[in-house]
């Protein structure tokens, strides 16, 4: 057999590496990487939670124009921020009444449009449900509130929790090296637990170890691009303008010579006629800096958003600002850059790239709570049961951080069909919801022995994911209690899946009574 | 034995962490700084500079993970230092000549 030698020292020193930079990210990360799974799905998870009422109507393809020039008649406003949706996943046309599009904001009323039977412009004011952006928020910033320079304090931490993240895959990989023909596809179930857990963690590291080093890297960009920028200024560009900007026009534009939606979408479909136009974002229609910026899916491609490639363009005179899928001369380096985005995103391969990305990210958050596991394993007194204070925390840590922050989710998902119908902000139901689980998971987790929160967390989690498809059966039967019914197809996935979940946490929460009531008497998972 | 105890790892982790931090930060804007002016397109192609910001991460992660072989944060000094040398010499000398 082929076996790689390392020097014995070498592998000691990134064996302490391994360990120290492991056990300080991996908490962070586990909520970042359980969070961002669900993220993957953030559009289906929209349309489930949005009340059919709430969904205008999409309106023929050939009267698009003649919806936005309602729009803009009766509602001038719109010319300064306005998003056509040409896909049907949301109301034809919406705009903020106030707020901000991609900030977690909890106060944001969004106008909706579309036409009715008679062309008749129909406009609805309705607050912005925030669940998808709490959850892509807890993503981003593992739920740590606070604002430093212009992002959350919490970006920041994950951006330092992934360089530990990044030297703890090099780390154990090396590690590993000596034995990994011996261990990689050894899954020793037979050996005791601690063995399966070891291998397992294993299997998953090297397995997915691409993946773990693009969002690794990926993420440190995300949050110290400014930083890195700035270095960059002064260490090399020097004088060298880095963003070459148009200079504002000296026209100010005017609605009235605007080229038709039709025209627009053409010239950005002239760049690459394989995408589908999925989202056109109309920005300062009257003035100096008009904007248009088309979003564009395509199955094939690797892409630079969540969903779609960009281009933005003036409206007027077709001028690029900049674009993601031009592959001339021009487009070539933000082409390049959009992989990096696709391979954090997972924004290629359309739905199964998507799938295997949610897998993916979960096996992630798996290896950082198995990691935890077997620090503690190691760490623990073999010999007696009282242990010592660091690895009893934390145990503790871990079972109320992860579960906690888990139950948090879930609840808000389980909540959402019974909220919505109540006039209250449930945006702030959302924050008090996730908040209050988490906190009393890791209150839960201090307060009895880890093995009874984990146990018992993991039941509670297993009745609010049951819950979710519940709520949209109960839709069906009774809807005069308030919720609704899932019938698109992307709801009823949500509920299937919340579902499928309900099993697993059930099965968890077995398995690990099943180890506390049979497994050694000084483990920390012992009764 | 003397000389093979000498050899081996010192851990050392905070001066070494704190060296290969910013002297593989250093090292990786220099690399990163020779790609931008003299590598394909040169300074001004349209948006090269995001791809120039995105470099400098993965290579300064390895530099980063990888110092930790080094035996002192005497020889991570030397060597890391001398690779900054030469590649901001590199970088100087290139942009005078060209």
């Amino acid at each position: 057999m082929v076996v790689m030698r390392v020097r014995s020292d070498i592998l000691r020193t990134y064996q302490n590496i391994h360990t120290w930079t492991g056990i300080l990210s991996g908490l962070l990360l586990f909520i970042g990487f359980y969070a961002g799974s669900l993220t993957m799905f953030q559009q289906q998870i929209d349309q489930w939670a949005t009340p059919p009422a709430q969904h205008l109507p999409m309106v023929e393809h050939d009267q698009m124009q003649l919806l936005v020039d309602k729009v803009l008649a009766e509602h001038p406003n719109a010319a300064n921020a306005m998003t056509l949706h040409l896909d049907g996943s949301k109301s034809p046309i919406t705009w903020y009444e106030q707020g901000e599009p991609r900030e977690l904001s909890l106060n944001d009323v969004l106008w909706h449009a579309t036409l009715d039977d008679s062309n008749q412009l129909v406009a609805e004011q309705i607050p912005a449900n925030a669940l998808s952006a709490m959850i892509d928020y807890l993503h981003r910033s593992a739920g740590i509130l606070g604002e430093l320079g212009h992002d959350h304090v919490g970006v920041y931490l994950l951006g330092i929790a992934s360089v530990l993240y990044f030297i703890a895959l090099i780390s154990g990989v090396i590690f590993l090296l000596p034995t990994l023909v011996k261990s990689f596809f050894a899954l020793r179930t037979k050996k005791g637990a601690n063995r399966f857990w070891l291998d397992s963690h294993n299997l998953v590291g090297i397995g997915s170890l691409p993946f773990h080093l693009m969002i690794a890297f990926t993420v440190v960009v995300f949050a110290f691009h400014d930083f890195f920028y700035g270095g960059l200024k002064v260490l090399i560009y020097g004088d060298q303008p880095m963003f070459p900007r148009l200079a504002p026009s000296e026209i100010a534009y005017q609605l009235d010579d605007m080229p038709s939606i039709e025209t627009i979408l053409d010239e950005a479909l002239s760049y690459d006629a394989s995408y589908q136009p999925v989202q056109i974002d109309l920005q300062g229609l009257n003035g100096q800096r008009p904007l248009v910026g088309v979003q564009m899916a395509s199955e094939t491609a690797m892409m630079r958003g969540p969903i779609t490639d960009y281009i933005m363009l003036n409206p007027y005179t077709f001028d690029i600002y900049g674009s993601s899928f031009r592959t001339n001369e021009d487009g070539l380096w933000e082409r390049m850059v959009a992989t990096f985005f696709a391979m954090h995103f997972g924004s290629f391969g359309g739905d199964l790239g998507r799938w295997l990305y949610f897998f993916m990210g979960l096996a992630g958050a798996f290896l950082f709570y198995s990691g935890n596991l077997l620090w503690l394993e190691k760490r623990r007194n073999k010999t007696q049961q009282q242990q010592s204070s660091a690895v009893t925390i934390m145990a503790k840590l871990t079972v109320g951080v992860s579960l906690g922050s888990i139950a948090g989710v879930v609840l808000c998902l389980a909540a959402t069909k019974w909220l919505v119908p109540l006039s209250l902000n449930i945006n702030h139901a959302y924050m008090w919801l996730y908040y209050t689980s988490f906190l009393v998971g890791i209150a839960f987790a201090f307060g009895f022995r880890p093995i009874v929160a984990a146990v018992h967390l993991q039941r509670i989690i297993a009745v609010l994911c049951l819950a979710i498809p519940l709520t949209s059966l109960v839709g069906w039967v009774m809807p005069q209690l308030g919720p609704w019914p899932s019938i698109d197809a992307a709801s009823l996935g949500v509920d299937f899946t919340s579902l499928i979940f309900a099993a697993l946490f059930w099965w968890g929460a077995t398995k690990t009574q099943a180890r506390g009531n049979n497994g050694e008497p000084n483990s920390i998972w012992a009764r | 034995m003397a000389v093979a105890e000498k050899k081996k790892i010192q851990p050392q982790w905070w001066r070494k962490s704190l060296i290969a931090t910013f002297g593989g930060l250093l090292l990786s804007y220099g690399l990163v700084g020779i790609f931008a002016w003299f590598g394909p397109g040169g300074i001004d192609a349209n948006a090269k500079v995001q791809f120039n910001m995105w470099m400098i991460t993965p290579i300064w992660l390895t530099i980063l993970s990888f110092s930790f072989m080094f035996s002192t944060w005497r020889s991570a000094l030397v060597y890391l230092g001398g690779a900054n040398l030469i590649v901001f010499s590199s970088f100087i000398g290139l942009k005078w000549l060209l």
